[in-house]
């Protein structure tokens, strides 16, 4: 039976075919929906874990228990968990082991575009990578098999528009694994120098042995044979593309197995037509590898170093030529940009429009406060990855000087915390730091669509979970001054502020309130606007609300949006802003 | 290769990754081949949002390159202007009837949304069909038709696919407390379209 499947879905559906017991992770776009859709099978043990490398690691000690396992995260998740995944190379498996990385290429939701190809090259280990949503499936399923038979975790590689595919998928039933236990074996995972050496040579074999078997597969690297005159060696998203485009007039080579790359195939490819390219997105990977056997191709040098591929760039890169062509012409249109804002009612708003108002440096953190950092609020000096605001703040508060040294807050949400926040935090204690860490308490992975953490106090099927208390937390790594605040309260945010920056330790200040959209709170009455009271001062409206819009000069608020935080009512000095009276 | 290119575009939270969804399920339920390709993450932020959907015999890719949508679909006046250079030159476009202003930042700058917008729209894709979804949905009961309706509107000369695979994939999509008024969201949308 044919199903129409979102890619995420379908490497849940091979995960489960394949016989998994144990799915793990860390929320993160384009990443997400895969345990979202693995927690469906009541018969597979899913939960998040509080970051990338914890969810691999628990999945490593699952594999040693014979059980296969699947780890998901995006691509700079795995820059999280590279230690344990470049060093579980070493011990390889018992049950089957696969991570999932999932690229962003164009950047469309993360800080950067690596390309996590060169990690799986780096580490060793087994890759694989679907071009479209069937792949998903049944790549996934075999990825665990392949782990299994090669001894090695397999990195199943995927892309936003191989995530957020949808199509066509074949669902097939789920396999019967013989069972397998525990095996003590120390040389094999107890990775001490003298056994660490003996393993390398196990890496080797394995990857040598895997390239056999690639250089073999007609399954995992076909070849579409049409002529000899233009061959195309490509792999992943770009496959669609290329097949679209080239599929009347070249040979095409795809590969789905691309770490160990099947170097004697594309080498036999390459011999046997006159002019070879290769399409693939990011970095020049495949490429390199040909370049290196000394083969002549053409590849990078047609394309952007950056961004997705699409079929006007690939055609253009194998036809010289484009077919589709721009036939309006917006030029003229003044077309404003719609960025994505806080939620009306978002209880980061009134945080971050004291921030602004107060000239504080803000070393900000990813989630959905990273909005703070955009017009009108422009609150936020810095945003680079996960937990980096509690170190940066310390950094940056000691060594800032003038208008900088005590005047410099660290802005992380409690799930970014818990991820990674908490190790800088001690490092503020142990090393007296005297800058004021806020956390945006919010009970939820809210940006990723409002995923369960380790303060939500429930687990992914919605059952009851232990809640790690924030405050209790932050007490017991030493930080004496801990304080709950009411981020709808304006006055009291700035007097807390002022007070903590000014003191002569670590602060941490947490703004506790539920998300708005995730736990669907209706704040208030709405507000209205009166006229008549109105100085046109405009401070309402650079709080940055979705409901509060302007119409000829004056401030408008949407009904329908306005959740009734009563931000913009607090920094409306003479009072036009007022809550309206129930009816 | 003949493959027919839907481009669907709107404001977060509209609901464009419902109706891409039936319509792809519609093309399924020809028993053709379908890609649909959509940005998660940001959409639920009030942020533009698009999905590209692809129908064929065989559909090997799934983004739609500009200048080469057979149709166009916008849940919203500025974001059905900020696509229309997705169409092909005899490509049409449904877009519904609805101004959502972005988010303002100065009182004294202006309205930050683009004048004369229906003309201007109208003037670079003439054949361009202006619908008022908000208010046909509200005339329904429920505001949440209207990417019901725009589907309907755009099924009206949509060869490809017949009105009964729309139904059936409204079926499938919806549960039955739902279905009965999307069935009628439909018709209403082709009788407008």
């Amino acid at each position: 039976m044919k199903k129409l499947m979102l890619g995420n879905e379908a490497v849940a559906r091979g995960a489960w075919e394949g016989g998994v017991s144990f799915g793990s992770g860390y929320p993160g776009t384009p990443s997400t929906e895969i345990l979202e859709y693995l927690v469906k099978y009541d018969d597979v043990t899913v939960q998040w874990a509080p970051n990338e490398k914890v969810g691999y690691e628990v999945s490593v000690g699952v594999s040693l228990a014979g059980r296969r396992a699947l780890v998901t995260m995006k691509h700079v998740g795995l820059n999280v968990a590279a230690d344990p995944f470049f060093s579980s190379s070493y011990m390889g498996v018992n049950g089957g082991l696969v991570c999932v990385s999932a690229d962003d290429p164009g950047m469309h939701s993360s800080q950067d575009e690596q390309d996590n190809r060169l990690l799986a090259k780096a580490a060793k280990v087994l890759m694989v990578e679907p071009s479209d949503v069937e792949e998903c499936r049944w790549m996934t399923k075999e990825a665990f098999s392949l782990s299994e038979e090669f001894d090695s975790p397999v990195l199943l590689r995927m892309t936003t528009r191989v995530c957020h595919q949808t199509g066509v998928v074949h669902p097939e039933e789920k396999i019967v694994l013989p069972e397998k236990k525990f095996v003590k074996d120390i040389p094999k995972y107890v990775l001490l120098p003298s056994n660490a050496r003996e393993r390398r040579h196990k890496v080797e074999e394995r990857l040598k042995n895997a390239m056999k078997f690639g250089n073999e597969s007609d399954k995992w690297n076909p070849i579409f044979r049409k002529g000899n005159k233009i061959g195309v060696i490509t792999s992943g998203v770009a496959f669609g593309y290329v097949y679209e485009l080239m599929s009347d007039e070249a040979s095409i080579m795809k590969i789905g197995l691309t770490n160990p790359l099947p170097l004697e195939r594309m080498k036999r490819f390459a011999e046997s037509v006159e002019k070879l390219y290769v399409v693939e997105e990011l970095e020049p990977y495949i490429e390199e590898a040909l370049k290196a056997m000394g083969i002549k191709v053409f590849g990078s040098e047609l394309r952007p170093y950056t961004g997705e591929l699409n079929l006007t760039i690939v055609e253009k890169m194998l036809k010289g030529k484009e077919s589709t062509k721009v036939t309006i012409d917006l030029s003229d249109a003044k077309i404003n940009q719609r960025p994505p804002t806080l939620c009306p009612g978002c209880s980061h708003r009134g945080m971050f429009t004291i921030f602004r108002d107060m000239g504080l440096k803000v070393m900000g953190d990813i989630g959905c406060y990273t909005l703070g950092a955009i017009n009108p609020l422009k609150s936020m000096d810095s945003c680079m990855c996960m937990g980096a605001s509690v170190g940066m703040a310390e950094g940056l508060d000691k060594f800032g000087g003038e208008g900088v040294s005590g005047k410099t807050v660290g802005v992380i949400g409690d799930s970014t915390f818990f991820h990674s926040g908490i190790t800088g935090l001690i490092d503020m204690v142990v090393n007296k730091s005297k800058a004021t860490l806020v956390i945006l308490d919010n009970r939820l992975t809210a940006m990723t669509g409002g995923q369960p953490h380790p303060g939500t106090g429930m687990d992914m099927k919605g059952n009851e979970s232990p809640r790690i208390d924030l405050v209790e937390l932050c007490k017991a790594v030493g930080v004496k001054r801990v304080r709950v605040i009411d981020p709808y309260n304006l006055e009291e945010i700035k007097e807390v502020l002022e007070e903590d920056l000014k003191a002569e330790e670590v602060s941490v200040i947490i703004a506790k309130a539920p998300c708005v959209l995730g736990f669907k709170v209706k704040l208030g009455n709405v507000v209205e606007v009166n006229v008549d009271l109105c100085t046109r001062c405009g401070k309402c409206i650079r709080v940055g609300c979705m409901a509060i819009g302007e119409k000829d000069g004056y401030p408008v608020i949407d009904e329908n949006l306005c959740n009734g935080c009563g931000v913009c009512v607090q920094v409306c000095e003479p009072s036009a802003l007022a809550f309206k009276k129930q009816n | 290769m003949n493959i027919v290119n839907i481009m669907l575009s709107g404001v977060g939270g509209q609901g464009i990754l419902t109706s891409g969804r039936v319509l792809a399920l519609a093309a399924l339920d020809k028993g053709l081949d379908v890609k649909m390709s959509e940005v998660h993450g940001m959409s639920q932020r009030g942020g533009n949002v698009d999905s590209h959907i692809r129908i064929g015999e065989s559909v090997p890719s799934s983004l739609i390159p500009k200048g080469g949508a057979d149709y166009l679909i916008s849940f919203e006046l500025m974001e059905g202007l900020r696509y229309l250079d997705y169409l092909k030159p005899e490509g049409r476009a449904i877009i519904s009837k609805l101004k959502i202003t972005p988010l303002s930042s100065n009182l004294k700058k202006g309205a930050s949304y683009p004048e004369n917008i229906e003309e201007m729209i109208l003037q670079k894709a003439p054949k361009a069909k202006l619908i008022e979804a908000e208010k046909i949905a509200k005339e329904l009961g429920d505001i949440r038709m209207v990417n019901i309706i725009l589907l309907g509107a755009m099924s009206k000369d949509f060869t490809l696919l017949e009105k009964s695979n729309f139904e059936n994939a409204i079926k499938q999509r919806f549960s039955p407390k739902v279905a009965p008024l999307c069935l009628k969201a439909f018709e209403r949308g082709i009788e407008n379209g």
